[in-house]
C-alpha cells in the first residue's frame, strides 16, 4: 500500500466512491466540498444558477449542514471510513512547480472554510467538480423566483427549503423532469413544461408521466417574458409557429432546466489543457487513458466521460498500475445532443426577446450592448467608429471572448461570468457565424470563487515574506550616481 | 515588394502607440503579435503613470506623457477611463516613514511638486486609510486609466486610420541585407518593409542577438488581483511602502499589484505561462492592512504577468544606425503610463529619423560597459525568485 495524499474536489457520487475506493486502497483521502454554501455564496449563482429568492431558512446554519450531509448517503459513508471530510469548504484555487513558477515546491490545493484558509498538500489530486447550470437570458430573468434547475433540484432535495410552490418548468430533459418529480413529490405544483420542439426530450416514459400528472405542455414555445413586482407571478410564453399566440402562465418560479454544463473552472484555471467537446456543447480538460489532465497527478472524473469504470482506472494510474488498455474518450450520453437544443433555445429566446434584454445581471447589459461592443454605461461613452468582435484571421481564434469582456464587462461581474459566459459565446457564435470552437473562451482565474477577503489573507505571512517584501521593482530610488544628467 | 513602411513587432502598448501614430502620419503600418492583441502587460498593468522624478532623463518624459493622458480620450475616441487626482506614496512604519523622506529627496531632482504630508493630509485623500498610517510623499500630478481600454483603445485608433494588425503570428528574426533593414521572418513567411519597429518586451533581447546588441532587459512574473466593487472612496493613485499599489477603478474594485517576483525566459512561439501561486493571500493580507475596508469585500479575480524590466529600470528608446531602419523600446516596468509619449518619439524617429520628444540619455549608449552576465549578477536570471 502506498498510503499516497488524494484530495478529491467534490462530494458528487463519483467523488465519494473515490473517495472510498482510495481509502480501500490504503489512501489518506481528503474530500472538499463546497455545500453547505454560506447563504451570501449562493447568491453569487456559483456553481448552481439558485437566483436572487433565496429562502431566508437558508440562513440557519445548522440545518443546512444537518440536511446537506443527510440527505447525501455515500459522503455519510465516507465520514464512516474516515475520508477527511471537508463541507463547506471552497477549492479556491491549486498550484504546482510549472514553466515560469518553479517555487511552489509540493503541490497544493487552497481551501477556503467559514473560518479561514489553508494549503492542503497532494500527491494526487482528483477533480470531481460536477456540473452547472446553463440558464440562457429572457426578459425578467433577473426575478426573484428564476432558477437553474440543478440549483432548483439541490434546494429541494438536498437544502430541503425552496419558497415556490408554483413551478413553471423551461425545457423537457431529463434535468427538468428530475426536478419535476422531485417536486411533486413535495406536494408542489409544476405549472406547465415549456419545449422549443414538438418533441419532449426526456423522451416518452416521461412525457406520459407528466401527462399523468395533468402537467402541461407548450410545445414549439419559448418564453417571452417573467413578470412580477417584486417576485415572479407569471410567465409569457410564446408559440414559434408564427401565430401571434402568447399565453400567460401564473407560477411562482420559473425552473431553467435546458442544460447542464461541466463545471471546468477549477482544471481551467491551474493549467490543464482543455478541447472542445462539440456535442455538450463545452470546454473539457484533456484526458489520458486513466483520465489524467496535462496537469501531473491530477485527474478530472465526471458523468461527461461516458465512461463506467473512471474510479477504478484513474486510482489504477495512482497506484501506478496502469496495465489497463486505453480506453475511448467519449463525452456525453450516446444520442444526446445538448449542444443543438442549447443553441435552439439561445436562438429562439434571442429572436423573439430582441436584443434589449439583459445578458450579463452582473454589469448591466444587454444583448445588444454585448454584441456592438458598447462600452459599459457607467462610462456614459460610445465608440468613434463601430468595432466588430471577430479579430483573428486564418490562423488562431477568430473572436477571443476575453476582448469582449475586457471592452463590454460580460463576465467580469461579481458572479465571474458563471451566469452569462456560455450564452455570450454562442451568441457570439450565432452572430458572427463562427464555430464555438473558433471562439476563444474567456480565461478562468482563482480564486473560482468569489471569497471573503478577511478570510483568505494569509495567516502564515512569516518573518521573511514581511521583512523582504519587495517594493514595485524599485529596491530603491535611481541612485543619486547613476542618475541621468540631461536637465542638470 | 514592400507591402508596408513599417512593421511593428509586439502589439502591446508601445508597439500600438508607436504604430497609431506613424499610421497617422501617413505611413502604412503593420503591426505583428504572437498572440492577441495586447494580452501580455500592457493590460495586466495596474494602470499607473509614473511620473516617478528620482531620474532626470527620464523625467521630462513622463511630463509629456502626462498632457497626452489628459485629452487622449478625445485623440483615439475610445474611453480609457483616465483620473487625475495626483499620486499618493504612504508610510505605514517609522522605517517605512525612514525611506519616504530618502524617497522624498530623490524625487526634488525634476519639479513634479512632491511633497511630505502627514497622516491627516493622506487620510483626507484617502478616507479609508488605516489608522497605522505615519505619512505620505504626495504629488497632485498625474494619474491612472483601465489598461485594457487603454491598450484596445490604440489597437481600434490605429486600425480607423487604416493600420493592420496581424494576430498569432510569431516573428523570429529581423532581416538584414547590406546594413538595411528589409523585413521580418514570422512563422507565416516574410514579410517586408524598410523600417521595423522591435516592441516584443522580453523578446526584443533575442531579436537583436544577431547584431550583437546586449539588450539589458530581464523579464519578471508578477501578480495582481482586484476585488469586487465598492462604492467610490479615493481618486489618487494609492503606492504602500509596504509593497502594494491600490487604485480604485471606475467600476469601484479595488485593484492590487506588488509582492515577490519570479524572473522568468520567454520565447518566440508561445504565449509565456503565468499562473498565480499562494502568495495572492499575502498580497490580499497586505491590502486589509492598508486598508481595513478591503475586509468587507470579496476577492474576486487575480492574474500575472510578464513584463520587461531594464538594467537601471528606465525606458530605452533606441535608433540604430546599423542596420539602418532598425529600432528598439522597452517600457523597464513603467511602459504603460509612458506608452503615449514613447508612441509619439518612436514614430518621429522612425519616420525622419529624430524626434522633438525629450529622450536625451535614454538610448543604449548608457550601457557601454554592461557585463555580459549582468543578470546573473543581479540575480535576475530565469528562475531566480525575489522575496
Ligand atoms: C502586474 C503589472 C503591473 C504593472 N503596473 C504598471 C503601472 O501601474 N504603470 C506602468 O506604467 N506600467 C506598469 N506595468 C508595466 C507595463 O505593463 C509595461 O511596461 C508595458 O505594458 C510594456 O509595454 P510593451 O508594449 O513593451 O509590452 P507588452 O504589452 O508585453 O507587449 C509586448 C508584445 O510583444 C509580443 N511579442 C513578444 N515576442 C514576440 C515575437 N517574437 N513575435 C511577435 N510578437 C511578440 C507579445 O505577445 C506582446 O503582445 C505593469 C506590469 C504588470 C505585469
Amino acid at each position: 500500500m502506498s498510503g499516497k495524499r488524494i484530495v478529491i474536489v467534490g462530494a458528487s457520487r463519483l467523488g465519494c466512491e473515490f473517495a472510498l475506493a482510495a481509502r480501500a486502497a490504503g489512501h489518506e483521502v481528503a474530500l472538499v466540498d463546497e455545500h453547505p454554501q454560506e447563504l451570501k455564496n449562493m447568491s453569487f449563482d456559483a456553481p448552481y444558477f439558485y437566483g436572487s429568492g433565496l429562502p431566508a431558512s437558508l440562513s440557519d446554519e445548522t440545518a443546512a449542514f444537518d440536511n446537506v450531509l443527510s440527505s447525501n448517503e455515500p459522503l455519510l459513508e465516507c465520514v464512516e471510513n474516515e475520508v477527511d471530510v471537508k463541507v463547506g469548504v471552497v477549492a479556491w484555487g491549486a498550484f504546482h512547480n510549472a514553466a515560469n513558477s518553479q517555487h511552489i515546491g509540493t503541490p497544493k490545493v487552497g481551501v477556503v472554510s467559514r473560518e479561514g484558509n489553508e494549503l492542503l498538500e497532494y500527491d494526487a489530486l482528483v477533480l470531481a467538480t460536477g456540473s452547472r447550470d446553463f440558464v440562457p437570458s429572457f426578459k425578467g430573468w433577473e426575478l426573484p423566483g428564476v432558477l437553474g434547475g440543478k440549483a432548483a433540484t439541490k434546494l429541494l432535495v438536498s437544502y430541503q427549503c425552496f419558497n415556490g410552490s408554483n413551478c413553471l418548468v423551461l425545457g423537457t430533459t431529463s434535468l427538468a423532469v428530475e426536478f419535476a418529480r422531485a417536486a411533486r413529490e413535495r406536494g408542489l405544483d409544476i405549472a406547465g413544461f415549456v419545449e422549443p420542439t414538438s418533441a419532449f426530450r426526456a423522451g416518452q416514459a416521461d412525457e406520459a408521466w407528466a401527462r399523468e400528472q395533468g402537467i402541461p405542455i407548450h410545445f414549439e414555445s419559448v418564453i417571452l417574458e417573467a413578470s412580477g413586482t417584486d417576485k415572479v407571478s407569471s410567465a409569457t410564453v410564446v408559440r414559434l409557429d408564427g401565430e401571434d399566440d402568447k399565453s400567460e402562465v401564473t407560477c411562482d418560479t420559473i425552473c431553467v432546466a435546458i442544460a447542464e454544463l461541466p463545471n471546468i473552472e477549477l482544471p481551467a484555471a491551474m493549467g490543464c489543457g482543455l478541447e472542445f467537446a462539440e456535442a455538450i456543447p463545452a470546454w473539457v480538460p484533456i484526458l489520458d487513458a486513466n483520465f489524467q489532465t496535462t496537469v501531473p497527478d491530477v485527474y478530472w472524473v465526471s458523468t461527461f466521460n461516458d465512461v463506467d469504470d473512471q474510479v477504478a482506472r484513474a486510482l489504477a494510474a495512482i497506484d501506478g498500475d496502469e496495465s489497463r488498455s486505453a480506453v475511448q474518450q467519449k463525452r456525453t450520453a450516446e444520442g444526446t445532443n445538448p449542444a443543438e437544443y442549447i443553441n435552439l433555445w439561445v436562438s429562439k429566446l434571442s429572436e423573439t426577446g430582441g436584443t434589449g434584454v439583459i445578458l450579463c445581471q452582473c454589469e448591466t447589459v444587454t444583448r445588444g450592448e454585448f454584441l456592438d461592443l458598447q462600452p459599459p454605461r457607467y462610462l456614459k461613452s460610445g465608440l468613434r467608429h463601430p468595432h466588430d468582435a471577430v479579430t483573428g484571421g486564418d490562423v488562431g481564434p477568430k473572436i477571443s471572448q476575453d476582448l469582449l469582456k475586457r471592452m463590454t464587462r460580460v463576465g467580469m461581474g461579481h458572479c465571474q461570468g458563471k451566469r452569462c459566459r456560455d450564452e455570450a459565446a454562442i451568441l457570439l457564435s450565432q452572430r458572427f457565424g463562427v464555430p464555438l470552437k473558433d471562439i476563444k473562451p474567456g480565461s478562468y482565474r482563482f480564486p473560482v470563487r468569489p471569497i471573503d477577503m478577511a478570510l483568505i489573507a494569509a495567516e502564515d505571512d512569516d518573518y521573511h515574506t514581511r521583512e523582504k517584501w519587495p517594493h514595485w521593482m524599485h529596491e530603491e530610488v535611481v541612485p543619486e550616481s547613476v542618475a541621468g544628467s540631461a536637465q542638470r | 515588394m514592400n507591402n508596408y513602411d513599417v512593421i511593428v513587432v509586439g502589439s502591446g502598448l508601445l508597439g500600438l502607440s508607436t504604430a497609431y501614430h506613424a499610421q497617422k502620419s501617413g505611413a502604412r503600418v503593420l503591426v505583428i503579435d504572437r498572440g492577441s492583441v495586447a494580452y501580455e502587460a500592457s493590460s495586466r498593468a495596474t494602470g499607473y503613470l509614473s511620473l516617478r522624478a528620482d531620474d532626470p532623463d527620464e523625467a521630462p518624459l513622463a511630463g509629456m506623457a502626462e498632457k497626452l493622458w489628459d485629452t487622449l480620450d478625445e485623440e483615439l475616441g475610445y474611453p480609457t477611463e483616465w483620473t487625475q487626482k495626483g499620486r499618493l506614496w504612504v508610510a505605514f512604519s517609522d522605517k517605512q516613514v525612514e525611506e519616504l523622506k530618502g524617497t522624498y529627496k530623490a524625487f526634488t531632482r525634476a519639479d513634479f511638486g512632491f511633497e511630505l504630508i502627514d497622516a491627516d493630509a493622506c487620510r483626507k485623500l484617502i478616507p479609508i486609510l488605516s489608522p497605522e498610517t505615519r505619512a505620505g510623499l504626495y504629488t497632485p500630478r498625474s494619474g491612472h486609466a483601465n489598461p485594457q481600454r487603454v491598450s484596445q483603445a490604440f489597437a481600434w485608433a490605429f486600425q480607423d486610420h487604416g493600420g493592420t494588425i496581424l494576430e498569432h503570428t510569431p516573428v523570429y528574426s529581423v532581416i538584414e541585407e547590406a546594413g538595411k533593414v528589409k523585413g521580418v521572418k514570422t512563422k507565416s513567411g516574410d514579410l517586408y518593409a524598410e523600417r521595423v519597429v522591435l516592441c516584443a518586451g522580453g523578446y526584443n533581447a533575442k531579436l537583436l542577438e544577431p547584431f550583437g546588441v546586449l539588450f539589458p532587459v530581464a523579464t519578471v512574473r508578477l501578480e495582481a488581483l482586484v476585488t469586487t466593487p465598492l462604492p467610490p472612496m479615493y481618486e489618487v493613485g494609492f503606492i504602500g511602502l509596504n509593497g502594494l499599489s491600490i487604485r480604485q477603478t471606475r467600476r469601484g474594485n479595488l485593484h492590487a499589484n506588488g509582492g515577490p517576483h519570479e524572473w522568468v525566459d520567454v520565447d518566440a512561439d508561445s504565449e509565456p505561462n503565468k499562473p498565480n501561486t499562494p502568495i495572492v493571500r499575502n498580497l490580499v493580507r497586505r491590502m486589509i492592512e492598508a486598508f481595513p475596508v478591503a475586509k468587507g469585500a470579496q476577492l474576486l479575480r487575480t492574474w500575472a504577468g510578464v513584463l520587461d524590466i531594464t538594467r537601471d529600470q528606465k525606458t530605452i528608446i533606441h535608433r540604430f544606425d546599423h542596420p539602418e531602419g532598425l529600432l528598439v523600446a522597452a517600457g523597464a516596468g513603467h511602459g504603460f503610463g509612458m506608452a503615449p509619449a514613447i508612441g509619439i518619439a518612436m514614430s518621429e524617429l522612425t519616420l525622419n529619423g529624430a524626434t522633438n520628444a525629450p529622450i536625451k540619455g535614454l538610448g543604449l549608449e548608457r550601457f557601454s560597459t554592461l557585463s555580459p552576465n549582468w543578470k546573473a549578477e543581479k540575480q535576475w536570471h530565469a528562475g531566480s525568485y525575489n522575496t
